[in-house]
């Protein structure tokens, strides 16, 4: 093993980590991570826009200590690669005649990114779809050869829709075969306008055969203001020989098509609270009537993130997580402490999801009829770090027998919090004595009961995990595993959260010539080899 | 800081610090339960230029470490390779190597040059902790307390197999207050066995210095294109130490810590009722 990276050509580097410890053999396969690296130079303005796409796949050979090899790959927004697919967009100002100073709203539109995939990661087989947080269409990649195929598009841009939104975290049919998600266009009528969804569409994916199926979605009656109508996570349930799919109604309200040329402070929509849309799959329709999940009486911002148990084609049990944040926004201009970027290292500007309070995990219950809802949400107390808390939830995965649900919260750091993004949410942001810096956590909840599943010792939390997990069950037990370039993989037994199995890292993984990986990942997947 | 004193008192203070420690333990390390253990010294590492041998198998870190604190005596923890042993400082080393690349080391930072002129302080009483309890034990027995959320971050650290280093140091001038803090300067070097590069974690924020004015310089026997987590390249080239040539990357900047709180912001404690 050597410090070195090798360039395979197309885009593609890959080296190996330094393992420590054991690779469990359940682990016979690869994690699949998304990122998004930026300059390091934090006095340029990098706005997420600018963040490069770099798609990780990590193969993993059991053994002690087994291997790691790392492939990355640097992905091309433009698609340029993918010919033939794409031509309606990524028109350069310059083409235009324009400057970015244009005062033309409807042509003002370009450049963009075909597809950013830095956030969600959804397989099947040997085909991977990355997604964005919120814009652009998934990108295809090909789990050996680590190439991408083609960019998933199904509607239609023009000078006033300029830009696409997608679900980042599919729904997947109870065998697995089916991948189902949401697309829509985002237009802008004008620069006084919010940016809304038009053209909303749920799309189906065989992934035996490859076919495609296409429905128009149809916004509840209760909940038909298309500015927030974007859905970052989706499930499929069945009840009384009926097919569904439930998508979180997330909410990000965006001001603007376009990214921030300058870090100015700027008026912030507050969002809506979050719902929950509902659809039944009827093959024969071309269009779906959504209706509103009900009994979901939460007061939480950003529903985003969900795992569930729709075993016995009765319904399900859903666990989903609020983030209470303004996702959608733009981390820049002062923080809350009045304190400019400048004064604050930690500071990096671009899309950095910054909690207001802390979120909430909910479970909701639809079996045989009859529903109901428990919630979980703790703020950090020094005092009683056993408690845990619920900063900023983002991954959420039941064990393999349903019982534990592992969560990660990527906590607070509170001088990263935009004085204008506050300014917005008066009546939710925590009481300014109480916001101090949260550490991350993982942590273990009992999955019927939703409190902290309390273990000998302490055994049900980890702080200082990468918030980046998934859980990999094999040889009798669960697994989880955590992530992030700086801190490496780690493999952690789920019955004791203290107990680390494995780790791999390599400096490599750290940095790119002149940029870093800024944020941390959010999620990976593991497909077996 | 220092037991301060000896004989049947310092029996004394053993057993309450072992009872303290126990207390803790027994209620799932909830620092509510005893309010005791709640940090009460301040000091944050200010600046610090960092030379870091790789020779493919061992990796070398010297340590030219600027401290701000408020107190007499003060105390530096960090994580550390279980296989880690710790070495003198060699202050030369540094202006050794500055003077080959032009550089005046820390002194090229205006922030820096602003400083007052630091005392001179040594290293002492190194101490290696391999669990949580032998962690919480001498910080109760030297009643200077732990911060929650820094006491988790190092509980992972030894959860994961590593130790937690700890080093005294005391100027001679002491401190009583923000407004004229210690500044003192110190060297150390730490070595341990690892095929790949492992730069030094994020500091967590001790009260004082929000963030480290930080140079960084990697020598490998041989060319690499191993980069700063979080600082920028600004030089590289060849330089010689101990007659032996290595490949040089410097990078230098202002480099974050974890933990920060905004201003004002207390410092973690028992909850007011």
């Amino acid at each position: 093993m050597n410090v070195s990276a090798h360039d395979h050509g197309c885009g593609t580097v890959a080296f190996d980590l330094y393992v420590r410890g054991e690779i469990p053999r359940a682990f016979d396969g690869s994690l699949v991570v998304a990122t998004s690296r930026r300059a390091k130079d934090r006095t340029v303005f990098s706005r997420w826009h600018d963040a490069q796409a770099d798609l990780m796949r990590l193969d993993l050979y059991p053994g002690r200590p087994g291997r790691i090899c790392a492939h990355v790959l640097s992905v091309d927004s433009t698609a340029a690669n993918l010919c033939g697919e794409f031509f309606q967009e990524s028109k350069p100002r310059s083409s235009l005649g324009m400057n970015s100073g244009s005062k033309n709203d409807k042509a003002d539109y370009a450049p963009n990114h075909v597809t950013q995939p830095n956030h969600g990661v959804n397989v099947a087989g040997s085909t991977v779809w990355v997604t964005n947080l919120l814009f652009g269409a998934p990108l295809e990649v090909d789990l050996a050869s680590w190439m991408p195929r083609r960019v998933l598009r199904y509607v239609d841009l023009n000078e006033t829709a300029t830009r696409t939104t997608s679900t980042s975290h599919f729904a997947w049919s109870l065998d697995g075969r089916y991948a189902y998600f949401h697309q829509s266009l985002l237009e802008q009528a004008s620069r006084k306008t919010l940016v809304r969804a038009t053209d909303l569409r749920l799309i189906r994916i065989d992934t035996r055969t490859g076919a495609e199926h296409i429905w128009t979605l149809i916004a509840p009656p209760g909940d038909c203001a298309l500015e927030s109508s974007n859905f970052h996570s989706g499930f499929y349930f069945e009840h009384g020989g009926r097919r569904y799919v439930g998508l979180l109604r997330t909410g990000a309200l965006l001001e603007s098509l376009t990214a921030h040329t300058i870090p100015v402070d700027h008026y912030v929509a507050p969002m809506p609270l979050s719902t929950i849309w509902i659809a039944e799959l009827v093959d024969e329709k071309a269009a779906l009537q959504a209706w509103l999940l009900d009994g979901v009486t939460s007061n939480g911002l950003a529903l985003s993130h969900l795992d569930v148990d729709a075993a016995g084609q009765d319904g399900f049990v859903l666990y989903a997580n609020y983030k209470e944040a303004p996702v959608g926004e733009e981390t820049h201009g002062k923080n809350i402490y009045g304190e400019p970027p400048a004064d604050v290292v930690e500071h990096y500007p671009g899309m950095i999801v910054e909690a207001l309070n802390y979120g909430t995990v909910m479970r909701y219950e639809w079996r045989g009829g009859k529903k109901s809802l428990k919630e979980f949400r703790r703020p950090y107390d020094p005092g009683q770090t056993a408690l845990g808390h619920t900063w900023l939830p983002i991954n959420i995965q039941l064990s393999s027998d349903k019982q534990r649900l592992f969560c990660t919260f990527s906590g607070l750091r509170p001088r990263l919090l935009s004085e204008h993004i506050a300014a917005a949410y008066p009546s939710r942001i925590a009481e300014q004595s109480d916001v101090s810096f949260v550490p991350p956590l993982l942590m273990r909840l009992n999955a019927a009961t939703l409190e902290p599943d309390f273990g000998g010792d302490r055994n049900h939390l980890s702080y200082a995990e990468p918030v980046a997990m998934t859980v990999v069950g094999g040889d009798g037990a669960d697994y989880v595993c955590t992530f992030s370039p700086e801190l490496g993989l780690r493999i952690i037994l789920g019955d004791d959260l203290r107990r680390l199995i494995c780790h791999g890292q390599s400096p490599n993984l750290m940095h790119w010539r002149d940029s870093h990986f800024r944020p941390e990942p959010a999620h990976m997947e593991f497909v077996h080899r | 800081m220092e037991p301060s004193v000896e004989g049947p008192d310092f029996a004394t203070k053993v057993r309450r610090a072992e009872e303290i420690t126990h207390r803790l333990q027994t209620n799932h390390w909830k620092f509510a339960t005893v309010p005791e253990m709640f940090a009460k010294a301040t000091c944050d590492v200010v600046a610090k230029e960092i030379v870091t041998i790789h020779d493919g198998r061992v990796q070398t870190l010297y340590g030219r470490l600027v401290m701000k604190g408020i107190g007499s005596t003060f105390q530096l923890e960090s994580p550390a390779s279980a296989l880690n042993v710790t070495l003198p400082g060699r202050p030369k080393l540094f202006d050794d190597i500055n003077r080959q690349i032009g550089s005046r080391g820390l002194s090229d930072f205006e922030d820096f040059r602003k400083l007052p002129l630091p005392q001179e302080a040594e290293f002492f009483g190194q101490t290696m902790f391999y669990q949580v309890r032998d962690l919480v034990f001498w910080s109760a027995l030297h009643e200077c307390g732990l911060s929650p959320s820094g006491f988790e971050e190092l509980a992972g650290h030894i959860n994961r197999g590593e130790v937690v280093t700890s080093l005294l140091f005391k100027p001679s001038r002491s401190s009583k207050d923000l407004d004229s803090p210690v500044l003192a300067l110190a060297h150390t070097c730490k070595q341990f066995p690892t095929p790949v590069v492992q730069w030094i974690p994020k500091p967590l924020f001790g009260g004082v210095a929000r963030e480290t004015l930080h140079i960084d310089t990697l020598l490998t026997e041989e060319p690499c294109q191993v980069s700063h987590p979080f600082l920028p390249l600004v030089a590289d080239g060849i330089v010689v130490v101990d007659n032996r040539r290595y490949h040089m990357r410097r990078f230098a900047g202002t480099s974050p810590k974890d933990a920060v709180r905004g201003p004002g912001t207390g410092a973690e404690g028992p909850r007011q009722s």
